[in-house]
Formats: structure tokens, C-alpha cells, sequence
């Protein structure tokens, strides 16, 4: 479990589609714990591919989170089409330099090489404890006295420990991580017995040098650049894997000129003020289409919490029907929250975004 | 955890209507648990109610946190045994792959023709297999795919780069607009949700046009089949008498009902009906073709056929199990009557089950469609249907007895009407 490395701001919000997109986790954690925004989680998880439950990278943001978070001077907006285009497609030398490719390419190499050298780990690890496992139910008959060798009984009374908690989330569909219940008295047998030689192979494996497995990478940065980025990326990294290596870090004559030619700031709804006089009083705002309302207040990290309010963001001399609010009162007290409705007060002849956001908040009575 | 095995679900197994673990973010702990075999997912309801600063609370957050980063930070990793390498195609914002291996490749992609393959027809057509950008898309963030950037000249080998999984969104789906596709956001979340619900999923027709107008199947068969005769002609019957009476109506010089003896309160009832309502059986095919339209938001997107189905070939798919139209939730507002009447027009006719009960005829309705309704990455399904108040008339229940439930109904409507 690698901890997040940190992230120095501001950091690239990708845009593309009207759409506003980050991919690297270590972002993503930063804007989650400092930013107190979750966007919303698109992406599939490769290690568990078939649920809709627990999603992954990209995250998409909110234009009103990604407005936000520009206008705090944490973050900036990047085009990514064009950069990939130019990075990637443009023939004509504008795009990536002959050494930035084959830096790109080493680096992908080394991680797969890492991957490789993992994984023939892994297999062995699976073996021994297998091999331990059938030394301790008793059945001593099918395999040779050698193998028992490779794992000592102590590695099988700490496996289930070790076991749990993180191997899991690495090793995708291929490794089936052990259960409980194969730790009762009467085991389920194993469904793959491995026979001495294809034991001895992956050892063989594992001790030669691995070829490197393909990598699909999750950002293209590097071997892209984006204007603003600061130069090397943070080096207070716990795993050298996670961190950019250092070939692939920028030229510095390519660094920080936060450049006017930045792209407009995103587009928001008239719910804006509301949204952004929540966020200001610490409160975690999600889309709440799912709920009735435009965005779920959360009083701490929905991780975590319960929402509090459904919020609707009004004009302040919006007219609406009183329907809306029974409606919404009771929809908010059906689900044990509170209906929430506010906008921007404006006095007269005052620009806009500068009057004093009030809220109501709404119950239903039950009399 | 010991208390969050108290109250599990099974993860397979039909969910519950109103209990949708994605409705709410889960936490990330338990993901673990979800990667191993015959995993169980904890219900709802293992989170706090707010902060109260207490070191208990911050550290399991923490660790929800780490777990969370932990997993997205995941990295795609090709097992050379089943690495499938697919190349990017600009010009068509496709990518293509030869001879693909792997389970889900029967159900995507398509082997184009001479005329249609951007190649044309050079000898390996055969094996090219052309990826939609939804599909390549779907298929890189599953860790299924590798797909390289077009190759340049100082590349070594075959293959260009690797493109990221950043690349394939900025490519497959920053890119449609200039391609004229019609890929975006909602419909791609609603793709790959589904996907990953297991569904299969095909482009409708109309995924970028306005498709043909509505065929025969979209009409109610004018040939009675056998098993339908008995209640249809029941039906046509009433019909008729409708018919006379409602010219009787027009006079005005009558009452509505007649002074005289009835026998039951149905026909009393049927005299009373004056307004007239719309009937998904009544609809004919009009002989000419009418300028077929429809809204843009909103139109059928795609079919998708149930899980393990076993009949389902992409050549010949077959008759979908659903129909979807994904909604911008942001761009649209709640679809007019005549949006949606567009869009149940061009549906093909789905009668419900005679016989069934009631509720569940009116549920069915004699056509729907499903809108999935995106925002922000977050997706509600709605499923819309015709259905007929009109012809299902309490009065006539306890006429047909057919069913289970129809069956009690009547009983206790006789009940009542003997004291």
C-alpha cells in the first residue's frame, strides 16, 4: 500500500469534451483530502471488473468543482485532446523528441519488468504456501520430501494474516487470494495441485531475469508536458515504482510561466453560490441527481458519512411553486435529511458573485 | 469488521430494488473482500453520522482513504499469455486488432467489409478486427487491451507507443466531436456500466440518425394469433357496443343512462365512460410513410440483451431485451409528450402477457423504452411505457378470471357486490 505522494500545486485538471477529468491517484487523494472534493469516479477497476460498485480513474469533477478549484489558483485547465495530438500524432518534430520516446518507452519497460519479476513472485509465494498447506493436512504421499523445504511451518500459521489485507488489490483475477475458509479443519482440497515440474520452472522463472510485461499506463504525463507543471515531480516518494522515473523529467526550460493562454474558466450552472458557499463551510458536495436534487451536502468525506442536505441552488428572485418545497421537504425527511435551498442575495447594483449566500433549510413537520 | 458481516448481501443474486450499492460511495476497505471469490458486500449503513473528532473515526477514514488510493492506483498489466494489441486508427477514431483471443471479443468489434474497411481489401482483412471507440475504450480500462499509438518512423518495431488510458479518453472521446461521432460522456458511462453489469450492449440505429420511421413491428399485429382470439374478440365486442353508444351520446336529448333495468353495475359503468383515451392496440401503421423526426436527446442509443444469453451472435444479434436512450441530465429538460411520443413511436410493440394481472399490465405497457439519465458520471435508469388505463377497467375485473391474482380479485369483487 503505497501512501499518496504528495502534490504540488496547481496541478492539471484535464479537460476534454466539457468534461473535466484527472487521472493520477496521487491528484486525486489531494483533491479528496485537502480540497474536500470527490468527484465522481468513472473509470473501471481492472482488478475487479465486473461490478459497478467501486469505480476507478479517471475522476470526473464537477465543472463547478474544477471552476473552483482554478479560481483558488490550485489547479489549472489543460486541453488534453491537443496535447495528445501534438504529443503524440504531429509528425513534423513538434510533437514528442526521438529521446522523449525512447525515454517513455524505458520507462514503461522498467515497470514491466517490475510487473514481470512481481508476478513470478507471487506464483512462488502461491506455491509454497500450497505446498505448506499439503504438508499440514497430512497428505504426504504426492509429493517429494524436498518441496517440503520451501514453506516451513511458520509461514503457514501467518499466511491468513498476511494474507487479508493487501495482496488482494495488486493481484488481479489471476491470483485467487485465500479464504477463511480454507484455514478450517477440514479444508476444501486445492483446486490446482502443482505438480514438481512446473514448480521448478517458474522458480527457474523467477530466478532468471523476466521478460517485461506489456503496460498500459494510466496518464500520459510524462511523456507529456504540460505548460504549468512544475519541474521533477515531488522526490519524498516511498515506492520508487509510483513516482515518474527520472529520465522522463521535464527540460527546465519548459517550466512553471503560468501562461494567459489558458483555457476559459469551466462553465457553471446558476447554482454556483450555492455550491461554493457550502464547500467554504467545509462541506463535501456530490451530484445528487440519484436523490432529487442538484447536490448532496456531506458533512465530512462521503467515505465516511452520511449526507446531510439535498441542496437545490436558486436565483434569489427565482420564482418557484410551493410544491417544490412540500415535494422536497418530504423527499428529504423520507431519506432522513434535510431539503436545502439557497442563493445569492443581491443588493442593488452589485456585481454578481458578490452578494451573501443564504440558505433554508426545509422539514417536513409531521404534525 | 466483525460488524459489517452482520448485515451482507450476497453480490450475485437479483438486488433489491430500492437497496443500490452504487447509489452511495462504498468504502474502499472492503474492495478486498469484493476481489476475492464469493465475496459479500456490506449493506448500507456502516457509515457515521458526522465528525466528532475522535482518533477512532479519523484513522478509519485514513485507512478508507488508503485503500481507495491503493486501488486506483492499480496499473495495468498485460499477462503476455493473453496480450491483444490493438492500434489506433485517426482517421476513423477506431482502433483495430488481428485476430484478438479472449471471451469478450465475441460480443464487440466487427470484421468490416472490403467496401467499409478504411484498408480496404488487402489480404488481412479477414483477421482485422475494427473496435468502436466505446469498445476499445471499455476494453483498455479493463486492463483487456493494449492499444499503441499509430507508428511513427523512428519507432522500432511494429507497434507505435502505448497509448495511456488518458490518451483513450482524450482520443475516444475528445475526439468524436471532430469526427462527427456521436460518443460522449453519459453514453460511454452508460455503456461501460452496463458492460460491467454484465449486459451486452450493441449501438441502436439510431445512435446517430434520426433512423427509419417506425416499421410493422412497431404496430400491433393486425393477424389475431390463435391464443389471443378469445379476449380480443371480448374486447371488440365492448367496442362495437361502444361505438353505437357513443353516437347515442352525441343527441344530448337523452340521459346518459337510460332510465330501465341493469343487471350489474358494469354496464352502468361502461355508459359513464365518455372520455376518450389512447389505445397502443388501436394503432395502425400508416399506409404513407409521415416525416419521421425526432429530438436529437432523445433517441434510442442502444440494445442491450441480458446477461448469459446464450443465443446472442454479434452477426445476428436478434431481438434486443432492452432498449436505451441515455440523457444528458445537465442539457435536457424533463422530455415534452411529444419527445417521448417520438420515442415510444419508433419502439417496437411489446404487449403485455394476457392475462396477466392487472398492475403488471399497466407496468408492462404495450411499448417502452428505458432512459438512462446521466449526471455528472452518475446514472438513474428510468423506464417508460404506454400503458393503457383505458382498457384495463376496474369495473370488468372480476370478468376474467384467468389468472392467479385476477382470480382472488374477482372473488372479492363478487363478494361485495352480493351484499
Amino acid at each position: 500500500m503505497a501512501a499518496p505522494n504528495t502534490v504540488s500545486e496547481p496541478f492539471p485538471i484535464f479537460a476534454l469534451a466539457h468534461k473535466y477529468l484527472l487521472y493520477e491517484p496521487d491528484v486525486i487523494s489531494h483533491v479528496r483530502s485537502k480540497h474536500n472534493m470527490t468527484g465522481v469516479l468513472i473509470g473501471g477497476l481492472p482488478q475487479a471488473p465486473q461490478q459497478n460498485v467501486f469505480l476507478g480513474v479517471p475522476l470526473e469533477l464537477m465543472p463547478e468543482e474544477a471552476r473552483l478549484l482554478v479560481e483558488k489558483k490550485a489547479a489549472f485547465i489543460v486541453d488534453d485532446v491537443q496535447a495528445h495530438k501534438k504529443g503524440f500524432m504531429s509528425a513534423d518534430g513538434k510533437g514528442l523528441s526521438p529521446e522523449e520516446r525512447t525515454a517513455y518507452q524505458s520507462s514503461l519497460k522498467e515497470k514491466g519488468l517490475a510487473a514481470a519479476s512481481r508476478a513470478a513472485k507471487q506464483t512462488d509465494d502461491r506455491k509454497k504456501a500450497a505446498l505448506s498447506k499439503l504438508a499440514a493436512t497430512g497428505d504426504w504421499n504426492d509429493i517429494p520430501e524436498d518441496m517440503l523445504q520451501l514453506g516451513s511451518r511458520s509461514t503457514r500459521q501467518k499466511k491468513p494474516k498476511v494474507r487479508a489485507p493487501a495482496p488482494d488489490i495488486k493481484t488481479s483475477g489471476s491470483a485467487t487470494p485465500a479464504t477463511d475458509e480454507e484455514d478450517s479443519l477440514f479444508s476444501v482440497p486445492l483446486p490446482h495441485r502443482p505438480s514438481p515440474s512446473e514448480l521448478s520452472r517458474t522458480t527457474s522463472i523467477a530466478s532468471s531475469a523476466p521478460t517485461p510485461y506489456p503496460v498500459t499506463p494510466t496518464t500520459s504525463y510524462p511523456p507529456l508536458q504540460c505548460g504549468l507543471r512544475p519541474p521533477p515531480p515531488p522526490p519524498r516518494s516511498s515506492s520508487p515504482s509510483s513516482s515518474a522515473p527520472p529520465s522522463a523529467s521535464s527540460s527546465p526550460q519548459r517550466v512553471p510561466t503560468p501562461s494567459k493562454s489558458e483555457l476559459p474558466l469551466p462553465a457553471v450552472p446558476a447554482s454556483y453560490p450555492l455550491f461554493k458557499h457550502m464547500h467554504d463551510r467545509d462541506y463535501f458536495l456530490a451530484p445528487g441527481l440519484r436523490f432529487g436534487c442538484q447536490y448532496m451536502a456531506y458533512p465530512g468525506d462521503p467515505l465516511r458519512f452520511h449526507s446531510h442536505f439535498l441542496c437545490n441552488g436558486m436565483g434569489w428572485d427565482d420564482e418557484f411553486a410551493l410544491l417544490d418545497i412540500v415535494g422536497g421537504g418530504r423527499l428529504g425527511t423520507g431519506v432522513k435529511k434535510g431539503f436545502l435551498i439557497g442563493g445569492e442575495e443581491k443588493a442593488e447594483g452589485e456585481r454578481e458573485g458578490c452578494g451573501a449566500v443564504r440558505t433554508f433549510g426545509i422539514e417536513w413537520g409531521g404534525m | 469488521m466483525a460488524d459489517a458481516d452482520e448485515d451482507v448481501i450476497p453480490r450475485s443474486g437479483p438486488m433489491g430494488e430500492d437497496t443500490d450499492l452504487s447509489d452511495e460511495t462504498q468504502d474502499f476497505r472492503f474492495l478486498a473482500a469484493l476481489s476475492a471469490e464469493d465475496a459479500k458486500l456490506p449493506k448500507r449503513g456502516e457509515k457515521d453520522f458526522e465528525p466528532h473528532a475522535t482518533a477512532l473515526q479519523s484513522n478509519t477514514l485514513a485507512a478508507s482513504r488508503l485503500a481507495m488510493h491503493t486501488a486506483l492506483s492499480y496499473q495495468r498489466i498485460h499477462q503476455p499469455k493473453g496480450h491483444t494489441v490493438a492500434t489506433y486508427h485517426p482517421a476513423t477514431n477506431m482502433a483495430y486488432a488481428y485476430n484478438p483471443r479472449g471471451p469478450l471479443f465475441s460480443k464487440m468489434g466487427q470484421v468490416l467489409s472490403a467496401r467499409d474497411d478504411p484498408f480496404g481489401d488487402d489480404g488481412k482483412r479477414g483477421q482485422r478486427l475494427w473496435l468502436l471507440p466505446e469498445e476499445v475504450l471499455y476494453l483498455i480500462e479493463r486492463g483487456t487491451l493494449d492499444v499503441r499509438w499509430p507508428s511513427l518512423e523512428e519507432d522500432e518495431g511494429e507497434f507505435g507507443l502505448p497509448m495511456s488510458l488518458q490518451g483513450a479518453y482524450a482520443m475516444f472521446l475528445g475526439e468524436e466531436e471532430t469526427h462527427d461521432g456521436a460518443l460522449t460522456f453519459e453514453r460511454y458511462s452508460v455503456y461501460t456500466g452496463l458492460k460491467r453489469a454484465g449486459y451486452t450492449v450493441l449501438r441502436a440505429p439510431t445512435w446517430n440518425s434520426p433512423g427509419l420511421p417506425p416499421k410493422e413491428n412497431c404496430y400491433p399485429p393486425l393477424l389475431r394469433r390463435t391464443w389471443q382470439t378469445g379476449l380480443l374478440d371480448v374486447s371488440s365486442f365492448w367496442k362495437r357496443l361502444f361505438a353505437t353508444e357513443g353516437s347515442g351520446h352525441a343527441s344530448h336529448d337523452k340521459p346518459i343512462i337510460v332510465p330501465g333495468l341493469y343487471r350489474n353495475y358494469a354496464e352502468i359503468y361502461r355508459r359513464l365512460a365518455l372520455i376518450d383515451f389512447h389505445d397502443p392496440t388501436a394503432q395502425r401503421q400508416p399506409p404513407v410513410p409521415e416525416n419521421f423526426t425526432n429530438d436529437p436527446d432523445f433517441r434510442v442509443t442502444y440494445h442491450v440483451w441480458k446477461p448469459g444469453s446464450m443465443t446472442f451472435k454479434k452477426s445476428a444479434p436478434g431481438t434486443p431485451d432492452f432498449r436505451i436512450a441515455v440523457v444528458d441530465a445537465r442539457k435536457t429538460r424533463v422530455p415534452s409528450l411529444e419527445q417521448l411520443g417520438d420515442l415510444l413511436e419508433a419502439s417496437p410493440y411489446d404487449p403485455p402477457r394476457e392475462g396477466a394481472p392487472f398492475s403488471q399490465k399497466l407496468k408492462n405497457g404495450y411499448k417502452n423504452v428505458i432512459l438512462a439519465v446521466v449526471d455528472q458520471g452518475v446514472t438513474s435508469y428510468l423506464r417508460i411505457a404506454d400503458s393503457a388505463f383505458g382498457r384495463e377497467r376496474l369495473y370488468q375485473r372480476t370478468f376474467r378470471g384467468s389468472g392467479k391474482r385476477g382470480g382472488r380479485g374477482g372473488g372479492r369483487g363478487g363478494r361485495g357486490r352480493g351484499r
